[in-house]
């Protein structure tokens, strides 16, 4: 009876029950993905039958146990970790540039995680022994979340005058950037061997196969911390697609929003560059989709954009690790070779809303 | 959950770092020493182009279940499951074709997937490079030593030392050496050379002839001019078969390029090209395509 | 109580855009600031919102500073209709209005009565589900005027009068919404509200205002009631042509909105 009021009760053009009707389809999607997901891979091995094993205390051979505890989870949860950290900060972005095309890219992140990832792996070899021994194969992910870091500091060191960020200023100052970035990238591979070169091109297309505990420990936490203050931007950013001054009205500390979004942006996605390089669209095509189902209410856009961007780099990283198997296609190609069409569908099925 | 706790302890950061660095001591210990045998193995996966060929020469194929991409001759090993580009192996597609030994040339990657391969208690043989006349040999000697079978690897070797001793007979005087271009691509009309430290140089110097490029290491864009003052009297080139065929450089269009058509090498028509395999992969072939690269350079003798 | 600017000069970049304005706007009133293109009245606007910090002189709200409120406090004070809003993200108009009750402490089921109640004010109750991007520009404006007013929806509070910043509220509407729109302003007056509003119409502000700001160069050229301000000299040494007013044309059809009746 309660419940029924509550429905009669609600206003028209208030979606929120979508959005949360719509968290829990994703969390169910998200948790049957992840099992089905954790029981299928190119060696076979059945996720139940090594789990009861264990339950049972029954020898596990050592292969299984590696294939289900150390290949794929570790793999399942970066994934999650990845996929929710894209897509949140896709968001993010779009919400502080006000435009349902921005990326973090815009805010140099991309690029100077792959100034970062070129640098170490051209002349990482150059480092002293004492260092590269103790930074081991980390020396990439830890350069790209360097990079990433460095890259935005400075453009939002530029845009910033007199404790205000101009987001236009970043804007454009982020393309300089770029093509500095670019020019400086192009210098260093310029000196780069064959081998190099081919290790560039693949991180470029991103992959999910290095995932392992140790860049988890590492990464996992900074993009769960990113993840879980992202909501506190929510009623911010509703207020800014008013624009800043409106929401500086309703009584929305614009500048915090700007310099929380920067920085949650930057950890989440310089974290999941980082650990699995350059994989695009999901952080335009999933928030894009729930937009168009649930309204653009960033309370609920948040939260499913982590559900929904997961789910999706799940889907995709069992398509890299299956269609070729047992070789596996980098996962960026996957992502690109989905969310672009699908992006182009749905631009085209809703143009005339768009135009309207 | 004692069994889980102790796992997730034994791949952490500071345990892989130990694990590094106790890997990097033993390696600068040992230097390149022989690989362990193991004779039993009846699941091999090959990974490198050149490995594959060797365990073919020894006669040892039927051993092998899968291979990388590189791994592409002879003929018969492309029937084998692929497992990807030998710098970017998957763990579990590697584990998938269920693997009892795995040898693989230097550079096999990435190095989390060669940890959890040995974590998983694959035994992992990795196979020095090489390049050189007696890189070689070792390279040989090593897969049949890992394949625990050192004897096959006489035959091989010594045919191999056959052609070298050969080369080492017809070389020509060092004064007339021939000045040789490798190009690796003509996209477009910009030449991509081969300076020094490559396998074309490793090759071009078997063969008796001398790198017209010397300023750098690496393959390299080269300028109009510089192609002009390398003055090389034969330009060489490979082929790559399949769908890279489209990439490869022609004779008549390398000629016709203006920084090539001032060359000795333009004035002779004197492009080779040869299987890049076959010129590149230092296998067992090496020591006849070095022969053959000789002869084609200087004429059969 | 008060809204009131003392003495205020602003200055943008390297121009000095007011140049010492001072205006007195009292609740109970609605407050017009009229003046050419250019003469700084929307400056003015924005610096009695608390957006632009006074470069000398100060902004008074409700006797104090405004430079000292916080942002929630000032939104519970004061809510602002921009002259245009372009929607980066396809809201409906109840979520449009939800945004202005983002510093509401009020409960849930209060914040959807207010929703209700502004969006019927507007006279849009039956666009509450409307995309807002769909909506006609008039429905826009009127839109974001609900939003306003659900944000300082009781025109007295306890702790003083609360006020409507109101930047051109007319210029997009047709006449008979221009007229809805400054009946709703000038009952918010009359209940206890402070309104201000920038406006270009000076018939509608004749008939609506109560107290006027005549803007010129930066500076206030004269500040009284419309009987005061609304004459032939002053009109046509602002706006910088011959103006006559309660003058009839004596050919041709004219049209004044004071003898519209609903």
């Amino acid at each position: 009876m309660v419940a029924l009021d509550a429905r009669n009760h609600r206003i028209e053009g208030d979606r929120r029950h979508l959005g949360r009707a719509l968290s829990l389809w994703l969390l169910a999607l998200l948790l049957v993905l992840a099992v089905f997901s954790l029981g299928h891979g190119a060696s076979g091995v059945s996720a139940p039958a090594v789990l009861l094993d264990r339950l049972a205390g029954r020898a596990i051979a050592p292969t299984d146990a590696v294939v289900l505890f150390d290949i794929r989870l570790p793999r399942l949860l970066t994934g999650i970790l990845v996929g929710a950290g894209l897509a949140v900060s896709g968001a993010i972005m779009q919400g502080l540039f006000r435009n349902p095309l921005a990326d973090p890219g815009l805010l140099g992140v991309s690029a100077g995680a792959s100034l970062g990832a070129i640098s170490a792996i051209v002349m990482g070899g150059a480092l002293p022994a004492a260092i590269s021994a103790a930074i081991g194969w980390h020396l990439v992910p830890l350069a790209a979340f360097a990079g990433s870091w460095l890259a935005m500091l400075t453009l939002y060191g530029i845009a910033t005058r007199q404790g205000r960020t101009s987001v236009a200023t970043m804007l454009l100052a982020g393309i300089a950037l770029a093509a500095m970035i670019a020019a400086l990238s192009g210098l260093i591979i310029y000196r780069a061997d064959d081998e190099q070169l081919r290790d560039l091109t693949f991180w470029g297309m991103g992959s999910l196969a290095g995932s392992s505990w140790s860049k988890l420990q590492a990464a996992g936490p900074v993009i769960l911390l990113a993840l879980m203050a992202a909501p506190a931007l929510a009623r911010g950013l509703n207020g800014l697609a008013l624009g800043e001054a409106a929401a500086a009205h309703v009584g929305i500390r614009v500048q915090r929003i700007k310099t929380g979004a920067v920085l949650i942006t930057a950890a989440a996605t310089g974290a999941a560059v980082a650990i699995s390089g350059g994989i695009g669209f999901v952080g335009i095509v999933v928030p894009h989709l729930l937009r168009l189902i649930a309204g653009p209410d960033h309370r609920w856009l948040l939260v499913n954009s982590a559900l929904l961007g997961s789910s999706v780099l799940i889907v995709a990283d069992m398509i890299s690790r299956s269609i070729v198997a047992p070789a596996e296609l980098p996962i960026g190609i996957v992502t690109a070779m989905i969310g672009g069409p699908f992006f182009l569908w749905v631009l085209l099925s809703n143009r005339r809303a768009l135009d309207g | 959950m004692t069994a889980r706790a102790c796992h997730s302890a034994g791949c952490g950061p500071r345990a892989a770092l130990m694990a590094l660095i106790a890997a990097t001591a033993a390696a600068l210990l040992s230097g390149p020493a022989a690989a362990d045998p193991h004779p039993d193995a009846s699941r091999v996966l090959s990974i490198g182009g050149s490995v594959t060929e060797i365990v073919y020469a020894l006669g040892q194929q039927d051993r092998l279940v899968a291979r990388d991409t590189t791994s592409n001759y002879p003929a018969e090993a492309q029937a084998l499951p692929d497992i990807g580009y030998m710098r970017q192996l998957s763990a579990e597609g590697v584990l998938s074709v269920k693997p009892d030994l795995i040898l693989a040339e230097d550079g096999a990657g990435p190095p989390e997937t060669i940890a959890l391969l040995k974590q998983a208690g694959i035994p992992f043989e990795t196979i020095p490079p090489g390049t050189g006349p007696g890189g070689l040999a070792d390279k040989i000697t090593a897969v049949a030593e890992a394949l625990g079978v050192p004897d096959t690897a006489t035959a091989p070797v010594a045919a191999l030392q056959a052609d070298l001793d050969r080369l080492a007979d017809i070389s020509a005087d060092p004064a007339q050496k021939k000045r040789v271009l490798f190009v690796l691509f003509a996209t477009g009309g910009r030449i991509t050379a081969s300076g020094t430290g490559t396998e074309a140089d490793a090759i071009i110097r078997m063969a008796g002839a001398e790198n017209a490029v010397q300023g750098f290491e690496g393959y390299k864009p080269l300028t109009d001019e510089a192609i002009t003052s390398a003055a090389p009297d034969i330009i060489l080139t490979m082929r790559r078969g399949g769908a890279g065929a489209e990439i490869d450089a022609k004779a008549e269009d390398l000629l016709a390029l203006p920084a090539i058509s001032t060359t000795p090498a333009a004035r002779n028509g004197a492009v080779i090209s040869m299987d890049g395999l076959y010129l590149l992969g230092f296998g067992p072939r090496t020591g006849k395509a070095a022969l053959d690269l000789h002869d084609a350079i200087y004429g059969t003798s | 109580m008060s809204l009131a600017a003392r003495n205020l000069a602003i200055r943008l970049g390297r121009a000095l855009i007011l140049k010492g304005v001072d205006l007195t706007a009292r609740a109970g009133c609605l407050t017009a600031i009229i003046g050419p293109n250019g003469s700084g009245k929307t400056t003015l606007l924005r610096a009695l919102t608390g957006e632009l910090a006074a470069t000398s002189g100060q902004v008074v709200l409700n006797g104090r500073d405004i430079a000292g409120f916080r942002p929630h406090e000032l939104a519970a004070l004061r809510a602002v209709l921009p002259q245009q809003t372009a929607l980066s993200f396809p809201f409906t108009a109840t979520e449009i209005v939800r945004i202005g009750l983002t510093s509401h402490p009020g409960r849930e089921t209060d914040r959807d009565d207010l929703i209700r109640a502004a969006l019927a004010a507007v006279g849009l109750p039956g666009h509450a589900g409307r995309l807002y991007q769909q909506l006609s520009g008039g429905e826009q404006q009127r839109v974001q005027l609900a939003r306003a007013l659900a944000q300082v929806w009781q025109p007295l509070g306890d702790d003083g009068p609360r006020w409507l910043l109101l930047d051109e509220p007319v210029s997009s509407l047709d006449i008979a919404h221009q007229l809805t729109v400054m009946r709703l302003a000038a009952d918010y007056a009359r209940r206890g509200g402070g309104v201000i509003a920038v406006m270009h119409d000076l018939n509608l502000t004749a008939m609506f205002a109560d107290h006027l700001l005549l803007m010129h160069e930066g500076r206030a050229m004269g500040e009284g009631t419309p009987a005061e301000v609304l004459t032939d000299d002053l009109l046509s040494r602002a706006y910088g042509c011959r103006l006559c007013v309660n003058r009839a044309p004596v050919q041709g059809i004219w049209l004044l909105p004071q003898l519209a009746s609903v």
